[in-house]
């Protein structure tokens, strides 16, 4: 190794553990002595570069640290208690619009589903043994009353129509029976005069409380019963 | 969490202070040193978990404090343009000859060129091989060896040439 040579490697790594730089060191005192001036500066070089640290640098970064870190965890626990919230209101309300929405939009769909859903109870062939002055017991409160029957009454009772509190009348038709809806006035059902599906048939009516609606197979003449309860009921004031 | 404070704890109290001695040769002030030395342990912070090799920290750290170095020049760019070096001045009190040397020789570490002072403070202090040098400046080795050759042999010539001014410290 020549001179320049081992001066730059010395130079550029006093410290390095070059086998070729260590037997040149060992074999000419010139160079070894070169080698220690050189070590020499640099650990004076070590000594300057080894400005003073501000003494609490350490304990300030971990002590940041440690702040900021609880602050998040503490922000966290309230992501997660404001997510499982939300999820529990969400929750709630789907339950309960499950349980209270109104499936149907018009009063001749509920009307039918209720007909048919109650329809293995009702014949034709039923006693027909309600009495007026029942009737217009449960039509008071409608303020309606019912000047005659308007024919072979069944069944008359309160029933829940789509929610509403509704009365419930079954009589009997030409050949099967005749479903009378008196309900409140609402918003959340369409309003449909006629309506029909492929069995049966349906009217409303508007008076001042109610509105009444008249169900009854392909063949009743439900213009008829319309007329009927027109003329039939009359509406306190 | 407990584990990833206790590493980080380790990194801080291990490495911190090499640290804050090669943010301080980048940038020649404390306060500016201090700042980047928190927003490295800070982003630290955030990547530990990417931190798989502990031997790699220190060079980790220092590839994140050069990075935000850079940026501080980014956002900077204007006000650095009117830095100058000369204006530096160490305002630490000198007690002892040792410390007179030391300030001596940080003037004149600060008056060699960026490119040879950087490789020099982390060989020296970092202990960094030349490859590793190299590697974290993206340069090629040789490249490094030659400007550490430099770098020293410009801070022995200094000491060769000015015991007088030396002396004008001494009293």
């Amino acid at each position: 190794m020549d001179d320049l040579q081992f001066r730059r490697s010395i130079y550029a790594d006093p410290h390095s553990d070059n086998e070729e730089l260590a037997h040149a060191k060992a074999t000419d005192p010139t160079k070894k002595k070169f080698a220690q001036e050189i070590e020499q500066l640099d650990e004076k070089i070590l000594n300057a570069l080894k400005v003073p640290v501000p003494e609490d640098l350490s304990e300030r970064l971990i002590l940041r640290q440690t702040f900021k870190s609880h602050q998040q965890e503490k922000k966290k626990k309230r992501f997660h208690l404001a997510i499982a919230a939300s999820v529990a209101f969400a929750l709630g309300l789907t339950v309960n619009m499950m349980h209270f929405s109104n499936a149907y939009d018009n009063v001749g769909d509920y009307a039918f589903a209720h007909v048919a859903h109650e329809a293995e109870y009702f014949s034709n062939n039923g006693e027909a043994n309600v009495t007026l002055a029942s009737l217009n017991k449960k039509m008071a409160s409608f303020n309606g009353t019912f000047g005659d029957k308007l024919g072979e009454l069944m069944f008359a009772d309160f029933c829940r129509f789509d929610g509403m509190k509704s009365l419930h009348l079954v009589y009997k038709g030409e050949n099967s029976p005749v479903n009378v809806f008196i309900i409140p006035k609402n918003d959340h059902l369409a309003f449909n005069s006629d309506f029909a599906n492929s069995d049966l048939q349906g009217k409303t009516q508007r008076f001042k409380d109610a509105n009444i609606i008249v169900v009854g197979d392909k063949n009743e003449p439900l213009q008829k019963w319309q007329q009927n309860i027109k003329e039939n009921v009359s509406w306190s004031i | 969490m407990a584990t990833k404070q206790v590493r980080y704890e380790a990194l801080v109290k291990g490495l911190h202070a090499d640290l804050y001695r090669y943010a301080y040769w980048l940038c020649h002030e404390k306060q500016i040193a201090e700042d980047l030395v928190q927003e490295t342990f800070l982003r630290a912070w955030r990547a530990l978990d990417s931190l798989k090799d502990e031997k790699a920290a220190k060079s980790w750290l220092i590839t994140i404090l050069r990075r935000e170095n850079a940026r501080r020049f980014e956002r900077k760019r204007f006000e650095m343009s009117e830095y100058e070096e000369a204006t530096i001045t160490d305002t630490q009190s000198l007690s002892s000859e040792q410390d007179i040397e030391n300030h001596w020789l940080r003037e004149k570490i600060n008056s060699l060129p960026e490119e040879y002072r950087e490789p020099l403070v982390l060989q020296v202090i970092g202990g960094f091989s030349g490859e590793e040098i190299a590697n974290l400046l993206s340069l090629n080795k040789n490249t490094v060896m030659t400007r550490l050759f430099r770098a020293r042999n410009q801070l022995k010539d200094a000491l060769e040439e000015e015991p007088e001014a030396r002396g004008t410290y001494n009293g």
